[in-house]
């Protein structure tokens, strides 16, 4: 069977790819550890096969079709379209179908609803965290997409019980297999907005220590509100949600915490132990 | 409320292809959206504060540095627009 070896979260600001000759040395000495010990974290745990869920920034999908979430099942993705990721050394990266669709059948199975893509264009939300780690080679990877930019979007305990179905299903698939979750976005920042650039520290701090502490119901009545107040991209803290949810709300343990803002935004880096015990 | 075409078109404008035909001659991509005259007035006006109550923040911001248009100077402009601008905050 499969086994769920590790989850993990980072924030990816596009201006980590954008900006990074003209970034201070002491940012991007800050950047290069916390991704780089990430990417440490990631490999010790040697996963056959990467879940990444992250955000759409209007590259799949417009106002036509707009999915709360949609898994990728294609046995490929292709690399990012941003002129600022041309140094992106893969233009199509693996996916892996059978995990893919398992995840899929599971869902529906479990009365979750989610939308399907055959192919996907993984844009800097995917991307920046896997180029900045620094992987010898990058495992086959399964996009899931979380609306996180156009209201309305998912509630926080249906992000929570997202997190849990997928270490339901990962558990479930009949292979031997070790499977790693990787979340991207947040924390807090502010994009095309008059408070951008602003970077709520208090929020961010608010909700590490909900995330250490673990417990649910206190995660779920502090972001409900919150983030309808901080910056919008604090929403992506779904994808945080949804891993917290995938580890079963124990084991979180901060890398770092750097309000960054001559990248605008609140970075954090993270691992759940998987293997603790409640 | 969200402008369905002043979003397809800042949507469409995203391609760096699409972006270099639209600084070269905004009339005639323009053109091809039917934007109400406000609306593509203010366009032409480079309004920010008007268009971003028409259109998702990103999408806005994406299509101000597609137009040319400096971060310093957007982020100037943004931020006179003032809160109650933005339509995220709409959700």
């Amino acid at each position: 069977m499969a086994e769920l070896v590790g989850v993990f979260a980072a924030s990816h600001a596009p201006l980590v790819a954008r900006d990074w000759e003209i970034l201070p040395p002491r940012v991007k000495t800050d950047l290069r550890a916390a991704y780089g010990e990430l990417g440490r974290r990631l490999a010790a745990a040697r996963p056959d096969v990467l879940i990444e869920i992250s955000p759409d920034h209007w590259v799949n999908f417009f106002l036509d079709n707009l999915p709360s979430l949609c898994i990728g099942v294609g046995e490929a993705h292709e690399g990012p379209p941003e002129p600022f990721l041309k140094s992106f050394p893969h233009r199509k990266l693996r996916g892996h179908a059978p995990l893919a669709r398992h995840l899929l059948e599971t869902a529906l199975r479990e009365d979750f609803e989610p939308s399907i893509s055959h192919h996907l264009i993984l844009d800097h939300g995917f991307c920046i965290p896997l180029q900045r780690m620094e992987l010898d080679e990058l495992p086959p990877i399964v996009p899931i997409i979380v609306n996180d930019l156009e209201p309305p979007m998912m509630s926080i305990p249906r992000c929570l019980a997202w997190g849990r179905l997928l270490a339901k299903a990962i558990a479930g698939f009949p292979r031997e297999l070790r499977v790693a979750i990787l979340a991207t976005g947040g924390l807090s920042h502010s994009i095309g907005e008059p408070t951008m650039g602003a970077i709520d520290e208090p929020f961010d701090r608010r909700c590490i220590r909900l995330f250490a502490d673990g417990a649910e119901r206190p995660l779920v009545d502090f972001l409900e509100p919150a983030l309808l107040e901080t910056g919008n991209g604090g929403h992506e803290l779904r994808n945080w949600v949804i891993a917290h949810g995938a580890a079963g709300g124990r084991g979180f343990e901060l890398i770092a915490y750097r309000p960054v803002p001559e990248v605008y935004v609140g970075c954090a880096w993270a691992s759940w132990e998987v293997g603790r015990a409640a | 409320m969200t402008d369905y075409w002043l979003s397809k078109m800042f949507f469409d404008l995203q391609t760096p292809a699409a972006a270099e035909v639209y600084r070269a001659d905004r009339a005639k991509v323009l053109a091809r959206y039917p934007l109400t005259p406000e609306v593509r007035a203010a366009v032409l006006a480079d309004d920010v504060a008007y268009l971003s109550r028409l259109v998702n923040p990103y999408l806005l911001r994406y299509y101000f540095s597609a137009a040319g248009m400096s971060d310093a100077v957007f982020l100037q402009r943004i931020r006179a627009a003032g809160h109650g601008a933005g339509k995220a905050s709409d959700g």
